[in-house]
């Protein structure tokens, strides 16, 4: 052993001073150590005590009731809950061991594959203590059968989760919307708002608008409880009762609606019905519509994805969230500038020979032949393109235009109680230059004259313009919902009174003179063949869009009834038909039976039988 | 040296020779062990979910005691020729197990047929302690000689790389602070050491710093910039390395040791701000984070932070006394995760307070302390090498375990020797003290 032959001492001398070194670090760092164990179990270890009592603990919430949903007359309600449970696993109390066993009888229960239960609890959750839902619908009776066998299903616990019900809301879809589990992107933004990993909120319309107030506030019941969620002491140490939702009445009458949704029929586009008195919503119709019940069923990504992806966009409310060129309905807008601005004597006339030149560009007036002369009145009863074309060229201006336009609240958010809502667009000379870069030029202001060219307005916004010519000047906030109440015992806590969103400082004796020649336009002018209704005086404006297409054209109306009545007596009604459909000039047709409908207290089918209208009885919606 | 001690030669008078303070200091520890991993398998209603467990340490227990006494048989001088053949066998287990392995935790460590299973990792630890010490002592001569250093590095870093690969960075980090020790006190130079240290440490510092910034810091620091920006990088390394390079030339040209340790300091940053540009690229952020959340547990509650506010609790709620033998609640309703392995030294506090948690501490004290005693009467330079070498593993593992458990130290997943769940980790330990008992023993035997 040529190594080993040293005496202790020398070994002992050569590493010495190196031991002692190491022996320093080895002692000083245990005396750190037992200093800080001193310090945080004598000198802190109260404050950990109380926190390890709390710990233990266990917070369970109890679900408030989310609020129902009622039309405006508060009988039969639209949405109502079902009750209904989730199964959870908490990935943490699972034993890696009996993973497949626990999944394997959970899928007997629940009726669903192992594989589904396990694909919802990867192996790198294993630590998670929050709760993952492995399938929600459960009913009652599979629960407490869960509950009785608890021992076999360690980490599974369960949670109440009422299933929303809409009962034949049909177009309402879109007014109502629908609501769903709530993704973490939401729930990162809305954490502090009491929201939780297995909340259920609303994702579009009313049930999203007004989640806060639809769903009430949890209550919490505090358990001490073991590993396997069962409670230790056996009896609840302190509960806070959950606050329930609170019920919504809406604006919307449900015959109304009804009554709308079949005047249009299958055609995409949109209805309004609206009381420009107060800015509330009779009826609101976007088509095609959903069946926002789907969204319970366990084909969920499937159906979303579906109708996701339909050409058609049945996702969206086409009366708040699609814009269109306004077409000849903004005669009104010009009218109102001609009169208030006196821009031109209203008997001058303007002769129309069917068409007008600007620089080296030929405008087409709709009659090929010419209107001959036309004076204010006979150029929007007649919508008279030359007309109109002259007048925002030469009496008004794009500045002035551009400021009627704003006046009117188009390129403004109507403030609907809904969310997503669009504002459309008013152009003027420096969005052009802004957007296009490139000069406004004579022909953008006849185009803009007769509502076409860069304008986009919503059908919202196009009710409201109405509303403030019936109103004399005030446009209401229109709104969804009438009053709050109370779930339990059904007493209005709160009414959402009519709040003015825009008020004009045009005078009175111009939304009379407007609203004059609106009634010409249905009594004498270009929509008197298709207004039948002997129900009801109509005074109305007409609209026909160029998209592009050789013979399709969007088709609008606008009107309100009954003419001359006071504005709290009268509603607006808008419709409006998309291009996509064969043109049969349907709008100003739908608004005929709505108008019939609404004033002769009929439904659908009496009122086209009251019109002779009845071969439209082989047109009924099917959907 | 004196008669006396020749006629106490051989194996007839070990056993009077038989150091009964590191033995039972041992043996206390072991025991605690076992009670407490039968306690983290108790639930609050006093049922066992897993009944097993702490049987199965028992049973470790006594084949390590065997594995014990059967080392003594031998001097400890003739396991030193072995010793290239076993850190050879173990490096070919750690292929094996990167290629047949079992995945548990997600990392593939495990090496078994049937149920039964060994970490060769922990095996690993134990060959590398004897294979370096059994080369400083043959490189005695030229120890002080830098390709000394460098050749030991190289035999730190194959075990090192191969458990990264597992990948396992808890375990392999143990590696480092062994390599430090024995190198150190084999009388390497002390600035080969020191740079080591330092580059390490800064590495570490300058990796964990970015992700400290975005997760932990109330206010952002425009100077991160230098770690996020690859261009801002670039351009300070070039800065470094070319520091550095000055230092160089001017130490030859000038002949000034002042040159010689600004490059020094130069070289120090410039690696570990190299090596940690390299780590950001290689780690996800959230493996960083696991790193650095036990500085501000509350950032991430539900996630790696959970088990240091659960640990933190269970350990301060134990007060003077604890709350006894079994009463715990916290891990009886199961809020620490891992009790019977990493967080064992938890359930300790929790139960038995202070008394408890200060007893363990004294019991590794004193094995440590006696351990340094034992190796000042070591009878031969590898003797004391391969004594610091296990010394400081037991210490390192002591340290950052219940660092670990009282919000310290990160969460690395490395067991506290001798009482941790675990047979590989208990085996390592006991053969580690069967070792130093034989240096004991043989103190007197030339």
């Amino acid at each position: 052993m040529d190594t080993g032959y040293h005496s202790a001492n020398k070994i002992r001398n050569t590493y010495k001073n190196r031991l002692f070194a190491l022996t320093f670090i080895f002692v000083i760092t245990i005396m750190i150590y037992g200093g800080y164990l001193f310090r945080l179990q004598i000198v802190q270890g109260g404050e950990y005590k109380s926190r390890a009592q709390s710990v233990s603990r266990r917070i369970i919430p109890i679900q408030a009731q989310r609020g129902e949903i009622f039309d405006r007359n508060y009988n039969e309600p639209l949405v109502t809950n079902r009750d209904s449970f989730a199964v959870d696993i908490i990935p943490a109390e699972l034993d890696s061991e009996k993973r497949e066993t626990v999944a394997k009888k959970l899928s007997e229960v629940l009726t669903i594959s192992a594989e589904d239960v396990l694909s919802k609890i990867p192996v790198n959750y294993s630590s998670y203590h929050q709760p993952v839902e492995i399938q929600g619908g459960v009913d009652f009776s599979k629960i407490s059968y869960i509950a009785e066998h608890i021992e076999q299903f360690p980490g599974v616990t369960w949670h109440s989760k009422p299933v929303r019900q809409y009962h034949n809301i049909g177009s309402l879809s879109h007014a109502i919307g629908y609501v769903g589990s709530i993704t973490s992107e939401e729930l990162r933004v809305k954490y502090n708002e009491g929201y939780g990993f297995n909340s259920i909120i609303g994702k579009s319309g009313i049930e999203k608008q007004y989640d806060k107030i639809l769903r009430g506030e949890n209550g919490r019941r505090f358990l001490t409880v073991d590993a396997h969620g069962r409670s230790m002491d056996g009896e609840i140490t302190e509960e806070i009762p959950p606050e329930n939702g609170l019920n919504l009445t809406l604006t919307i009458d449900r015959d109304i609606q009804k009554l709308a949704e079949e005047a249009l029929g299958e055609r995409i586009g949109s209805a309004i019905v609206l009381k420009p008195a107060t800015g509330e919503i009779l009826a609101m119709v976007s088509y095609p519509w959903y069946d926002p019940n789907i969204f319970n069923s366990s084909n969920l990504i499937g159906n979303f994805s579906r109708l996701s992806l339909d050409s058609k966009y049945p996702f969206i409310n086409r009366t708040i969230q699609s814009s269109y060129a306004p077409a000849s309905v903004f005669k009104i807008v010009m009218s109102s500038a001609a009169y208030e601005e006196e821009a031109i004597p209203p008997d001058k006339t303007i002769l129309c020979e069917g068409s007008l030149r600007v620089g080296n560009r030929v405008f087409n007036c709709h009659k090929k032949e010419g209107h001959g002369h036309v004076n204010l009145s006979h150029g929007l009863a007649e919508s008279c393109d030359v007309y109109y074309y002259t007048l925002g060229l030469n009496y008004l201006g794009i500045d002035t235009i551009y400021r009627y336009t704003k006046n009117y609240g188009f390129g403004e958010y109507t403030g609907i109680d809904l969310p997503g809502e669009i504002k459309g667009q008013v152009p003027n000379p420096e969005w052009k230059k802004q957007n296009l870069n490139s000069q406004w030029v004579g022909g953008d202001t006849v185009n803009m004259s007769i509502g076409q060219g860069y304008l986009a307005v919503t059908p919202i916004q196009m009710a409201n313009m109405i509303a403030m010519t019936v109103n004399g000047g005030e446009i209401y906030r229109p709104h969804l919902v009438k009053e709050m109440r109370n779930s339990i015992t059904g007493g209005v806590e709160e009414t959402i009174e009519p709040e003015i969103l825009r008020s004009s400082n045009m005078r009175k004796e111009t939304f009379e003179k407007v609203q004059e020649d609106m009634r010409g336009v249905v009594k004498n002018g270009t929509a008197e063949v298709a207004i039948t209704t002997d129900a009801v005086d109509i005074a109305g404006k007409t609209g026909t869009g160029e998209v592009g297409y050789e013979d399709r054209w969007t088709a609008w109306f606008g009107a309100n009834a009954p003419y001359g009545a006071p504005p709290e007596e009268q509603i607006v009604v808008v419709t409006m038909v998309e291009a996509e459909n064969e043109w049969e000039w349907w709008a100003i047709r739908a608004a005929n039976i709505i108008f019939q409908g609404i004033f002769a207290d009929q439904t659908y089918d009496e009122a086209i039988e009251e019109l002779d209208w009845g071969w439209l009885h082989n047109d009924r919606v099917t959907q | 040296m004196t008669a006396k001690d020749n006629s106490l030669n051989g194996r007839q008078g070990s056993l009077l020779r038989f150091d009964l303070v590191t033995f039972l200091s041992m043996l206390a520890l072991m025991c605690i062990g076992v009670l407490f991993i039968y306690s983290s398998n108790m639930t609050s209603s006093g049922e066992s979910i897993k009944t097993k467990d702490y049987v199965y340490q028992i049973v470790w227990i006594v084949g390590a005691l065997i594995a014990y006494f059967t080392i003594q048989l031998g001097e400890y001088d003739r396991y030193e020729r072995f010793s290239y053949y076993l850190y050879i066998i173990v490096i070919l287990l750690l292929v094996a197990t990167l290629q047949w392995g079992r995945v548990i935790n997600a990392s593939r460590s495990w090496l078994g047929i049937f149920d039964l299973g060994i970490q060769p990792s922990e095996f690993m630890k134990l060959a590398f302690i004897m294979v370096l010490a059994s080369f400083y002592q043959r490189r005695a001569a030229r120890i002080k000689h830098i390709s000394t250093f460098l050749i030991g590095i190289l035999l730190l870093l194959f075990p090192v790389l191969l458990i990264l690969l597992q990948p396992d960075l808890g375990t392999s980090l143990v590696f480092f602070p062994i390599f430090l020790a024995v190198s150190f006190v084999a009388g390497i130079k002390i600035r080969y050491v020191l740079f080591m240290f330092l580059s390490g440490f800064f590495l570490v510092l300058f990796t964990v710093l970015p992700v400290w910034e975005s997760t932990i810091a109330d206010r952002s620091f425009s100077v991160f910039a230098v770690f996020r920006e690859k261009k801002l990088f670039l351009f300070t390394m070039g800065i470094l390395v070319f520091a550095a390079v000055l230092g160089i030339v001017g130490y030859f040209t000038a002949k000034r040791k002042f040159f010689y340790w600004i490059s020094y300091g130069f070289s120090v940053i410039w690696s570990a701000f190299g090596g940690a540009y390299i780590f950001r690229e290689l780690l996800r952020e959230y493996q960083i984070m696991r790193l650095i959340v036990f500085i501000k547990p509350e950032v991430d509650p539900q996630g790696s932070g959970w088990n240091i506010i659960q640990s933190l609790t269970a350990v301060g709620s134990g007060g003077l006394t604890g709350k006894g033998f079994l009463q715990g609640t916290q891990s009886h309703y199961q809020y620490l995760p891992e009790s019977s392995t990493d967080f064992i030294f938890s359930i300790i506090a929790e139960e038995l307070g202070f008394l408890g948690s200060f007893t363990v501490l004294v019991l590794f004290g004193i094995i440590l302390v006696r351990g340094i005693y034992i190796l000042l009467n070591a009878r031969n330079s590898y003797g004391v090498l391969i004594g610091v070498g296990i010394l400081t593993m037991i210490f390192f593992h002591m340290i950052v375990n219940i660092g670990m458990t009282v919000g310290l130290m990160p969460i690395t997943g490395i067991p506290l020797m001798f009482l941790s769940y675990g047979g590989s980790s208990l085996w390592t330990a006991v053969i580690g003290m069967a070792l130093l008992q034989n240096i004991y023993i043989n103190r007197y035997t030339y």
